[in-house]
């Protein structure tokens, strides 16, 4: 199991009031541990994370059934991520093979709507907490955090990585990783959160249809001043 | 021929087009939009590409997202569909200039027909008759009145420049005429800066009849007879039928003929649609030319049996027509309803949701062009043609019983049709006896409409 590890302390911003503190948490909990939690889940075996971090603990569980990579949205069949044009074929697909791929979207949505409590001392962040991730269920809300952690086409055309956005590489959301040529005239590739690159999905080079899935990016929390998480 | 074309629309043409792809041989790549991703077309095509996201300004109305999509599939054609990018000669130009092929009229000629008032105009020295109107822009009021009277009462009040109604009125009278040029000067002053302004006679209960044609390359050309779409809803064709009843076979011939030889002289090429307003005496005027393929093709296609997205390719590639008129034949009435997602008792209000049942009609003469399947989620971003059905007898009263039956059979559950209008107008007198005009259900209104029918 991956060491879901310390996260840092809420910054002191020097308010002495304990509730604007606890606010201050409730807010990182909802805005930047749980969705880096929740990316993280969806990218392992685990079928349950557990945080602990002072008064503060949350635990995501993926609902039974569902396996990795399940909760990926129905656009995203396999045929799309490879590269080059002959990736955006449908086939002749049967339209019913091609149904069953929503509802397992919703529910896979995924991560998102395993449970979270809070503890002691903590309802609000408790009621918060899982508001905040009882909307979670719909697939929106997983693009949501998906769409956070992986850089998408901007555009049809020809994909050229940046040389500056390499893997390893710190990015700031809005950082250009990169762009999409169409007709010649290149489409910025921003980075869609705080982090630092990951894989690329796409080899330079490649034709890339709008909304395609290019660069991975490791979320980091960016009132964080540790080292972002591994893999 | 082409290796393979790209399909920049969505819904039934799309599927349409791919269809006639798969008849020549041709591989199809779907361009789709985000919200087009889960569509029947993007599902069959050889291949689909999402060229932007739902809104249309960003995806299927893109000239560069649509050509970037067709050159990264390795496409030699677009075909454009209707609507969206379908009659932008700056478009054809750019996928020209990209060796590609605009499956359409090349763009010197989208060129020449781009002006309405100059198409009339070049038309009508071709022959085509063209709507009365003043001789020149009014210069004073005694000119207006003298233009009027040689013109005959009612008369439309036209300002030279824009367009949306302003500067527009319709006179019954010279009494009003005199009032109302002074309130048109200001208003088309006002609103484009110009105010010449100009007559046009007005025709109260027209008909809109219309002649497809086809002329290729090498300036040989044939008509497919013509169709009736005098049904509409605020000028929104809803049921097309051919032959028209408006017209006896003489005059329907005549019209026909005048057609073709007046594009054939003119230099169009590709298919085409000329429109005409057809007023009570018969008499047809013509007001503008459709360069593209229409929504209500298919009823040329029941008369004649000829595939005309086909030949649309293949005059589009290059090809010679392969047709004289003489092997054009229509045969018998047919007659189409276009599906709609719109609420006919909530003055047509467009509706979007996740299509429960669906369920086409069969049996001889009937045809349904529809990318509808149960599951599928109509989204709410583009026009509501949900699909088209198409119904053939050898005669009229044998169209629309076979209408009736098929109408009947349809099943659409989970978005509010306007398939009772249809019902309704197979039930309605002035329909059966072939006498609608275009401001019809416009004057009666869809709710009132239905509810006469209920009563019958």
């Amino acid at each position: 199991m991956p060491e879901a590890g310390r996260q840092p302390e809420p910054q002191d911003d020097g308010s002495d009031s304990s509730r604007l503190a606890d606010h201050a948490g409730i807010a990182r909990l909802t805005d930047d541990l749980l969705p880096a939690l929740i990316a993280k889940l969806s990218t392992t075996q685990l079928g349950e994370l557990e945080v602990r971090e002072g008064d503060w603990h949350i635990r995501l569980r993926r609902p039974y059934g569902i396996g990795p990579g399940e909760g990926r949205r129905a656009s995203d069949k396999p045929s799309r991520s490879q590269p080059g044009h002959e990736g955006h074929g449908h086939g002749r697909a049967a339209v019913e093979s091609h149904r069953p791929a929503r509802p397992a979207a919703s529910s896979g949505g995924g991560a998102a709507s395993t449970g979270a409590t809070a503890g002691s001392g903590a309802a609000s962040a408790a009621s918060n907490g899982t508001g905040a991730l009882g909307h979670a269920p719909s697939s929106k809300d997983g693009d949501g955090d998906r769409s956070r952690s992986i850089a998408t086409s901007p555009a049809v055309g020809v994909f050229n990585p940046s040389p500056r956005a390499a893997s390893g590489t710190r990015v700031r959301a809005g950082d250009s990783l990169g762009t999409v040529d169409m007709l010649g005239v290149p489409q910025d590739i921003p980075a869609p959160a705080d982090g630092v690159v990951g894989q690329t999905l796409v080899e330079a080079g490649m034709a890339v249809e709008y909304g395609q899935e290019l660069i991975r990016l490791e979320l980091t929390a960016p009132t964080s001043a540790g080292p972002a998480e591994g893999r | 021929m082409f290796r393979r074309i790209l399909i920049a629309n969505r819904g039934e043409i799309a599927l349409r087009i791919l269809r006639a792809c798969r008849t020549l041989g041709v591989e199809a790549v779907v361009a789709y939009s985000e919200a087009d991703r889960d569509s029947l077309p993007a599902q069959l095509a050889d291949e689909a590409i999402c060229i932007g996201p739902a809104d249309a300004r960003r995806s299927y109305l893109s000239a560069p997202a649509v050509i970037s999509a067709a050159l990264v599939t390795g496409c030699d054609a677009v075909h454009p569909g209707y609507g969206f990018l379908s009659e932008d000669e700056t478009f054809a130009e750019v996928v020209r200039a990209h060796d590609l092929t605009f499956i359409g009229p090349p763009p010197d000629v989208l060129d020449r027909f781009a002006s309405k008032e100059g198409t009339r105009r070049l038309l009508g020295g071709f022959g085509l008759p063209t709507i009365p109107g003043s001789d020149s822009m009014l210069r004073d009021d005694q000119h207006a009145l003298a233009e009027a009277n040689r013109i005959g009462y009612p008369v439309l009040i036209k300002p030279s420049a824009g367009g949306g109604g302003k500067g527009m009125r319709m006179v019954r009278t010279s009494r009003e005429l005199e009032s109302a040029i002074k309130i048109c000067r200001s208003e088309a002053k006002s609103a484009f800066g110009d105010d010449s302004l100009y007559l046009e006679k007005w025709l109260d209960d027209n008909r809109h009849v219309e002649v497809q044609v086809a002329v290729d390359r090498f300036g040989a050309g044939v008509h497919f007879g013509e169709r009736d779409c005098s049904v509409q809803r605020r000028h929104q064709k809803i049921l097309e039928e051919a032959p028209t009843p408006a017209l006896s076979a003489e005059k329907r011939a005549q019209l026909a003929d005048v057609a073709i030889r007046a594009v054939v002289a003119a230099g169009y090429e590709n298919v085409g649609t000329l429109e005409f307003l057809v007023d009570g005496a018969g008499n047809a005027y013509f007001i503008e030319i459709n360069c593209r393929i229409q929504v209500e093709h298919p009823v040329t296609e029941m008369l004649t049996g000829i595939d005309l997205v086909a030949l649309q390719i293949r005059i589009a590639a290059g090809e010679p027509l392969g047709l004289r008129q003489s092997d054009v034949v229509t045969r018998g009435h047919a007659i189409e309803f276009r599906i709609n997602a719109e609420d006919p008792a909530h003055d047509f209000r467009p509706g979007a949701g996740v299509i429960e049942r669906y369920h086409a009609p069969g049996g001889p003469g009937v045809r349904m062009d529809s990318h509808l399947y149960p599951g599928y989620e109509v989204p709410p971003y583009y026009d509501s043609l949900l699909g088209k059905l198409i119904v053939w007898g050898p005669d009229r009263p044998t169209a629309i019983a076979r209408g009736r039956a098929a109408l009947e059979e349809l099943l659409v559950e989970g978005v509010t049709t306007n398939i009772e209008i249809h019902r309704a107008l197979l039930d309605n007198e002035t329909f059966l006896e072939g006498k609608m005009t275009t401001n019809l259900l416009d004057r009666v209104g869809g709710a009132a409409f239905l509810a006469a029918a209920a009563a019958r």
